[in-house]
C-alpha cells in the first residue's frame, strides 16, 4: 500500500518526474565524461546559472497570477550598472551597502511595473515590453557609454570567490541562491501570502469574491520580482566581474523557460518553487554537458527550444488523455 | 423560544425596474432539508443572495435563532455559519483539496501554516462524507460530483450550520446523485439544516422534509412533501393558464427533413435517433446535463460524435465543422448566445451578416452598402428595438439580443431551425415574439428542433416532444398526451418509484 | 412576416469628419506632423533626401508590423518572426554564397521564412489549448538556434558575391525601392483587413472565437494561414535587411518582433484582439521611423531614444484607461 502510493506519488507528480529526468541526465554525462560530478564543477554550474535560478522564482511568482514579465534582466541591468558605477567612481566600497541598493533600485523598477499592471490594467506582455525599453536605456544611461572592468569592482568582485557567508564551506552566491530557495519555499508554502498568490492564479474571480486584494497582490508579485533583479545586478556584477549596461540581455527569455521546463502554467495558478528550482537546473545541466559530451556548444539553444517545445505539448497530450480517461468513466 | 434556526418574513429584493423577490417567508428549522422550488426566473436564486449576503433587501426581516440579523456582506452570514455550495463549484482547479477546503480560513500557528493538521482535518471531512477520493488530490481532476463534495466538506469545516445546496444534482448522474444523497442525509443527522434547491421532483421526495414553492418572485406556499402530490406541486409552481403565451398555429407536417441514426458521443450521450418534418416544432427536453445541447451541437457540427449518421432529406451528410452544417442549412441558435451567438462589441448588423459574407461580397471585398440594407431587413423582419444597426450588441436586453441571433439565421439558406434555450433569460413580453416568429418559421416550412428545460415552452410550442435522460433518449410523447407529469417522468427514468410516492 | 410593428432601424452610419479626426488615427497623423516638424527643428540635415536615404534598415521592421498586426487582431501574439528574420537571412546567405543564382536565394529566404510561420501555425492549431505567447516563445530560441549552427562558430557570414542583393538596395530617383514594396504590402494588408470577408473574420476571431466558430468561420485555417503570412513576410524583410547589411549573424533581427509588437500597440491595435486598424499601425511605424531618423542625426543616445520609446507605449496603452476612468467617476 504505502509502496504504492510512493510509485503513484513519483509518476503522478510533475516535480519527481522532472527530478527523474535530471538524475538520469546527470548519470548519462557522468557515464560520458567524468569530470561532470565533482564538487568544483557542480559549484561552478550552480554560480554560473545564479542569476537565472534566482529570477526564475520571481518569475515563478509572475506566473503564477498569470503574468508574466519580460523586463527583468533589464531591471537587472539598471541595478547591477548602479553597482558598477558606484565603485568605479569610489562613492561606496561596502559590499553588503551595495547589494542593499541594488535591491532598492530594483524594488523601486518593479513596482512601477506592478502599478502599470495592476492599476494601468495595461497587459503584462506590453507593459514589461515598454519597461524592457525604458530600463535597459537607463543602464546605458548611467553608463554614459562607460562599463565598470576588474579592477574598477575592487574588493566587490571577491564577494563571488569567497566563501564567508557559507561559514568556509560554500561560496556566497551559492549561499545566496538557497537562501533565495529557501525563503521562497517556505513563503510559498507556509504563509497565507502564498496562499492567496496560488488563488488569484488559479481562480481570479474566486479569489476576488472570498476578499483577496488582487490588485495588491500583483503589486507585490512584481515588486519582489523587481528585488530579485535588482539582486541579481549586483550578484552578476560580481560573478561576471564587469559591469555592463547590456549585461544578461535577452537571458529573461531563459528564466522563462525553465520556469516552463519546471511545470509552471504560463496561463496562472499552476508551479511550484521545487519546479522552477529543477527547470533551471536541467537547463543549466545541458548547457554544462553539451561541450562535455562532444556536442557543439552551438547546439545549446536549440536543444534548449527543442525541449521548452516538448514539455508544452506533452503536458497538452497528457490533459487530453486524461479528459478523455475521465469521460470514458463517466459513460453509463 | 423559537424552533426556526432561519426565519425570513415578508424579504423584498428590488433591482432596478424588477421585484426580484416580493414579500417572501421561509424558515427553516434545525437538522431539516428544507426544498426550495420555481420555474427558472421565479426568484430562487436571489433569494439565496439575500441569505448568504451577496444582496441586501429592501425590505423584511431575517432572523437567525430568532434575532433580527442584517448582513453587511457574504462574511457576515459566513460568520454565522450559513455556507453555500453552488451548481458551478467556485473553486481552484489548480490546487489540492486541502487547499481548496481551507482557502482563506487556513489553519495558522504564529504566521505557519499548519499543512499536517489541514490534512489531517480534511482527511477526517472527506471520510465522514465517505469521498472516494483523497485530500492531496488536485481539484481539476476530480468530477463535478466529487468537487461538490469538497465544497461541502469545506462548508463543514467553517462550522456551518445552515448549507444551502443549489441545484446540486443538475450535473450529477445516478449514482453520483445516490451519493450526493446519502451525504445530505448524514447532515441531517448530525443536526445541520440543508437548503436545497432543485428542479427535480426526485431529489425532493426523496430527501426534503418540507417544500416551499415561489413563483413569479412571490411566495406561493409551503408543504409537507409526505402530504403534497406531483400534480399538485406542479400547479403549485406553473400557475398560470399557460395557452396565451403560445401562439400555436396548426400546421400541416411535411415531409422529414432531417434524421439522425444512432449519434453517441463518449461521456455525454448514447444512440440517439430521431425524425424531424418540415413545418414541424420537435421539442427535446430534459433535465440540465441530459445531454441535449451535446447533441445539438454535434448535429451541427461543433463537437464530433464518436458514432452515427445525419441525413438530411435522406442524404447522408459528413459535418466536420459547424460551416458544414450551414452549408447544408442546418443553423443553430445557440444556448449562450452572448459567448456563442453574439459578438457582443460589434454592432448589430455586422453581426447579423456575420455567416453569409459570401452573399454580401464580390470576390472576398465586401460591398458594405448591400450588407447594411440586408441587416436593417432582416432586423425590421424580426422587430428588433434598436435605433441603428451600428448600435453594440451589448446594449441590448436579452430578448433583442435573441432577436438579432434570429435574424443572423434568417440571413443563411436554412432548412433546419436548431433553438437551444431560445427565451432564456428572457422577460415575458419578449418571450411571446419569439415565440410568434417561431410559428411563422415553422409556417414558412422549416423543420424546428426546439431545446428547453421549459416546462409550458415545450408543452405550448412543440409538435413532438423528446425527452431524454442521462445521455439516452428516454421517451417520445405527441402534443395530445404530452402533460408536465408524463415529461417529468421520462426524464427522471421511469423505473424510479416517484409514481407511487406521488400517489402516496 | 408578423410582428413588424412599423419600427425602423437606422442603417445610416454616423462616421463625419469630426469624428475622424478625433480618433486615435487622427491624433497620430497629427503626431506624424508634429515630429517630422520636430526632427526638421532639431536637425538641419533631416531633409526628405536624406531621410529616405536612412529609411531601408529601419523599413524592413513594417513588414513584420503588417502580419504582427493581424496576429494581435486575432488575440494573439508571435515573438518568433524576429528569428525568423535571423534564420531566412542566414540561409539566403549561406546560399548566395554557394553560388546559387540570385532569384533562387531569394525564394530561399522567403521560403524559409514561410516554413517557420507554417511550424508556428501548426504548432498553434494543432494545440489549441497553447497559447501563442508560449509556442512562438520555444519556436523563436529554436529557429535563431538553428541559425547559429548554420552559421557556426563565427557567428555570422558576409556575402561574398552581392551583386543581386546590391541590386535590391537600389533606388528610383531618391527613392529606394524597398519603400516602394513597403507600401505596397501596407496597402494590400490594409485592403484587406478592412474591406474583404477575410478581414472581418479576422476581428470576428479576436472579438469572440466561440461565436465566431459557430458561425461557421474556419476558425483554424485563417490562424494557420496568418502565422504563414507572417513567416513569409518575415522571409521578405530578411531580404531587405541582408541587401543593407551584405551579411547576417547571429543577433540580425533580435528585438525586431517588440519593436513591430510596439509599433502595433501604438498604432491603437488592442493585444486583446479585435480591435484596431492596420492605418493607425503604420502611421505609427512612420513616427517611430522618423523620430530615430532625427533623433540619430542630432547624435542622441540611441538608448535614450529607446526610453522615449517605451514611454510612449505605455502611454499609449495607459490612456483609454485613464479616459474610462475619469468618465466612470464623472457619471
Amino acid at each position: 500500500m504505502e509502496k504504492n502510493s510512493l510509485i503513484k506519488r513519483i509518476t503522478g507528480s510533475r516535480e519527481a518526474s522532472l527530478l527523474l529526468v535530471l538524475i538520469g541526465l546527470c548519470i548519462i554525462i557522468q557515464i560520458l565524461s567524468p569530470s561532470f560530478l565533482t564538487a568544483k564543477s557542480l559549484q561552478d554550474m550552480v554560480k554560473n546559472n545564479a542569476v537565472i535560478m534566482i529570477m526564475a522564482l520571481g518569475m515563478l511568482c509572475v506566473l503564477l497570477i498569470g503574468g508574466i514579465d519580460i523586463s527583468i534582466t533589464s531591471t537587472l541591468a539598471v541595478s547591477g550598472m548602479a553597482v558598477g558605477m558606484l565603485l568605479k567612481y569610489n562613492v561606496i566600497h561596502n559590499t553588503f551597502l551595495l547589494f542593499l541598493i541594488a535591491i532598492l533600485i530594483g524594488a523601486v523598477c518593479g513596482a512601477t511595473i506592478g502599478l502599470v499592471v495592476s492599476r494601468g490594467k495595461v497587459l503584462p506582455i506590453i507593459a514589461t515590453m515598454g519597461f524592457m525599453y525604458i530600463y535597459r536605456g537607463f543602464a546605458y544611461l548611467i553608463a554614459k557609454s562607460q562599463w565598470a572592468s576588474a579592477e574598477n569592482l575592487g574588493d566587490f568582485k571577491n564577494f563571488a570567490l569567497e566563501k564567508e557567508l557559507g561559514i568556509g564551506l560554500l561560496n556566497n552566491v551559492i549561499v545566496i541562491v538557497l537562501l533565495c530557495y529557501i525563503i521562497f519555499f517556505a513563503v510559498m508554502k507556509w504563509s497565507r501570502m502564498g496562499r492567496k498568490i496560488y488563488a488569484v492564479g488559479s481562480n481570479p474571480e474566486a479569489a476576488a469574491i472570498s476578499g483577496i486584494n488582487t490588485m495588491k497582490i500583483k503589486l507585490i508579485v512584481y515588486t519582489v520580482m523587481g528585488m530579485l533583479s535588482g539582486l541579481c545586478g549586483a550578484l552578476s556584477v560580481a560573478v561576471y566581474s564587469s559591469a555592463q549596461p547590456n549585461m544578461l540581455y535577452g537571458k529573461e527569455m531563459d528564466v522563462i523557460a525553465a520556469c516552463v521546463i519546471g511545470g509552471v502554467s504560463m496561463s496562472g495558478g499552476r508551479g511550484t518553487v521545487a519546479g522552477a528550482l529543477l527547470g533551471s537546473l536541467i537547463l543549466a545541466v545541458i548547457a554544462k554537458a553539451l561541450p562535455l559530451v562532444g556536442i557543439d556548444s552551438i547546439v545549446q539553444n536549440t536543444v534548449k527550444g527543442v525541449i521548452i517545445l516538448a514539455v508544452i505539448i506533452l503536458n497538452v497530450v497528457a490533459q487530453r488523455m486524461m479528459q478523455k480517461k475521465n469521460l470514458k468513466r463517466r459513460e453509463m | 423560544m423559537t424552533d426556526y434556526v432561519l426565519e425570513l418574513k415578508g424579504v423584498t429584493k428590488i433591482f432596478p425596474g424588477v421585484k426580484a423577490l416580493n414579500q417572501v417567508y421561509f424558515n427553516l428549522k434545525k437538522g431539516e432539508v428544507h426544498a426550495l422550488m420555481g420555474e427558472n426566473g421565479a426568484g430562487k436564486s436571489t433569494f439565496i443572495k439575500v441569505i448568504t449576503g451577496v444582496h441586501k433587501a429592501e425590505e423584511g426581516t431575517i432572523l437567525l435563532d430568532g434575532a433580527e440579523v442584517d448582513f453587511k456582506g457574504p462574511k457576515d452570514a459566513q460568520a454565522a455559519g450559513i455556507a453555500a455550495v453552488y451548481q458551478h463549484p467556485t473553486s481552484y482547479p489548480d490546487l489540492s483539496v486541502t487547499e481548496n477546503i481551507f482557502m482563506g480560513h487556513e489553519m495558522i500557528k504564529r504566521g505557519i501554516i499548519q499543512w499536517k493538521r489541514m490534512n489531517q482535518e480534511a482527511d477526517k471531512l472527506l471520510k465522514e462524507l465517505n469521498a472516494d477520493f483523497k485530500c492531496s488530490d488536485e481539484m481539476g481532476n476530480l468530477s463535478v460530483a466529487q468537487q461538490q463534495m469538497v465544497e461541502i466538506a469545506k462548508a463543514l469545516s467553517t462550522q456551518a450550520r445552515i448549507i444551502i445546496l443549489d441545484e446540486p444534482t443538475a450535473a450529477l448522474t445516478r449514482n453520483e446523485s445516490e451519493e450526493l444523497y446519502r451525504i445530505v442525509d448524514k447532515l441531517k443527522a448530525s443536526k445541520v439544516s440543508v437548503i436545497f434547491i432543485s428542479h427535480r421532483f426526485e431529489d425532493m421526495y426523496r430527501l426534503a422534509d418540507r417544500v416551499t414553492v415561489f413563483r413569479d418572485s412571490k411566495y406561493i406556499g409551503t408543504y409537507q412533501t409526505d402530504e403534497i402530490t406531483n400534480s399538485d406541486l406542479i400547479r403549485a409552481m406553473v400557475g398560470r393558464e399557460i395557452k396565451d403565451l403560445f401562439p400555436k398555429t396548426e400546421i400541416r407536417r411535411g415531409p422529414e427533413v432531417l434524421r439522425i441514426e444512432q449519434l453517441s458521443r463518449t461521456g455525454y450521450f448514447k444512440n440517439i435517433s430521431f425524425k424531424l418534418h418540415q413545418g414541424e416544432i420537435l421539442g427535446l427536453t430534459g433535465l440540465v446535463g441530459a445531454g441535449r445541447t451535446e447533441v445539438v451541437e454535434s448535429i451541427c457540427g461543433i463537437t464530433k460524435p464518436d458514432s452515427g449518421n445525419i441525413y438530411l432529406e435522406g442524404r447522408r451528410l459528413l459535418i466536420k465543422k459547424p460551416a458544414d452544417a450551414m452549408k447544408e442549412g442546418i443553423v443553430l441558435l445557440p444556448e449562450d448566445r452572448q459567448k456563442e451567438g453574439l459578438i457582443l462589441s460589434w454592432g448589430l448588423g455586422r453581426n447579423v451578416t456575420l455567416p453569409g459574407l459570401k452573399k454580401y461580397s464580390r470576390r472576398g471585398v465586401i460591398n458594405e452598402k448591400m450588407e447594411d440594407e440586408t441587416a436593417k431587413g432582416l432586423l425590421e423582419e424580426v422587430d428588433t428595438k434598436a435605433v441603428s444597426i451600428f448600435d453594440p450588441a451589448s446594449s441590448l436586453s436579452g430578448g433583442n439580443q435573441q432577436k438579432v441571433v434570429v435574424a443572423k439565421a434568417l440571413s443563411q439558406e436554412m432548412k433546419v431551425v436548431i433553438m437551444d434555450e431560445p427565451t432564456k433569460g428572457v422577460d415575458v413580453g419578449a418571450k411571446a415574439e419569439i415565440y410568434q416568429i417561431m410559428g411563422d418559421l415553422a409556417k414558412k416550412g422549416y423543420g424546428i428542433l426546439l431545446i428547453s428545460s421549459e416546462m409550458p415552452e415545450i408543452l405550448g410550442m412543440s409538435d413532438r416532444i423528446l425527452v431524454m435522460c442521462n445521455g439516452k433518449l428516454s421517451g417520445e410523447l405527441s402534443r395530445e398526451e404530452a402533460t408536465s407529469e408524463s415529461i417529468l417522468q421520462y426524464a427522471m427514468e421511469k423505473s424510479e418509484k416517484d409514481t407511487e410516492r406521488s400517489l402516496h | 412576416m408578423a410582428g413588424k410593428s412599423g419600427r425602423s432601424i437606422s442603417a445610416q452610419s454616423e462616421q463625419n469628419w469630426k469624428k475622424r479626426i478625433l480618433s486615435w488615427e487622427g491624433v497620430l497623423v497629427l503626431l506624424f506632423l508634429m515630429v517630422n516638424l520636430f526632427c526638421m527643428v532639431i536637425s538641419p540635415s533631416y531633409k526628405p533626401v536624406n531621410v529616405l536615404r536612412e529609411m531601408p534598415k529601419y523599413l524592413t521592421e513594417v513588414f513584420l508590423l503588417l502580419p504582427m498586426a493581424y496576429i494581435l487582431i486575432l488575440g494573439e501574439i508571435d515573438l518568433s518572426v524576429g528569428a525568423t528574420v535571423c534564420l531566412s537571412a542566414t540561409t539566403a546567405c549561406l546560399a548566395g554564397n554557394a553560388g546559387v543564382p540570385f532569384p533562387i536565394v531569394l525564394l530561399i529566404g522567403i521560403l524559409t521564412g514561410t516554413a517557420c510561420g507554417l511550424f508556428n501555425g501548426i504548432a498553434v492549431t494543432l494545440f489549441t489549448e497553447l497559447p501563442s505567447m508560449i509556442v512562438t516563445l520555444a519556436t523563436m530560441i529554436i529557429f535563431r538556434g538553428v541559425a547559429e549552427i548554420a552559421l557556426g562558430s563565427g557567428g555570422s557570414v558576409s556575402l561574398k558575391n552581392n551583386q543581386g542583393f546590391r541590386a535590391l538596395a537600389g533606388k528610383i530617383g531618391p527613392v529606394p525601392y524597398i519603400f516602394f514594396v513597403v507600401i505596397i504590402a501596407a496597402v494590400i494588408f490594409t485592403f484587406m483587413l478592412s474591406k474583404t470577408t477575410f478581414g472581418r473574420k479576422l476581428y470576428a476571431i479576436g472579438s469572440n472565437r466561440k461565436a465566431s466558430y459557430f458561425s461557421g468561420i474556419h476558425v483554424q485555417k485563417i490562424r494557420l494561414l496568418v502565422y504563414s503570412v507572417a513567416g513569409m513576410m518575415a522571409g521578405i524583410s530578411a531580404m531587405f535587411l541582408v541587401s543593407v547589411l551584405y551579411g547576417a549573424n547571429t543577433t540580425t533581427g533580435s528585438g525586431f518582433e517588440l519593436d513591430a509588437i510596439a509599433m502595433a500597440v501604438f498604432g491603437g491595435i488592442s493585444t486583446a484582439g479585435g480591435k484596431g486598424k492596420l492605418i493607425g499601425a503604420i502611421i505609427s511605424a512612420f513616427i517611430i521611423i522618423c523620430l530615430r531618423i532625427g533623433l540619430g542625426q542630432i547624435n542622441m543616445n540611441p538608448q535614450v531614444i529607446l526610453v522615449i520609446l517605451g514611454t510612449l507605449l505605455i502611454l499609449a496603452v495607459m490612456i483609454p484607461e485613464i479616459g474610462k476612468n475619469v468618465k466612470r467617476k464623472q457619471l
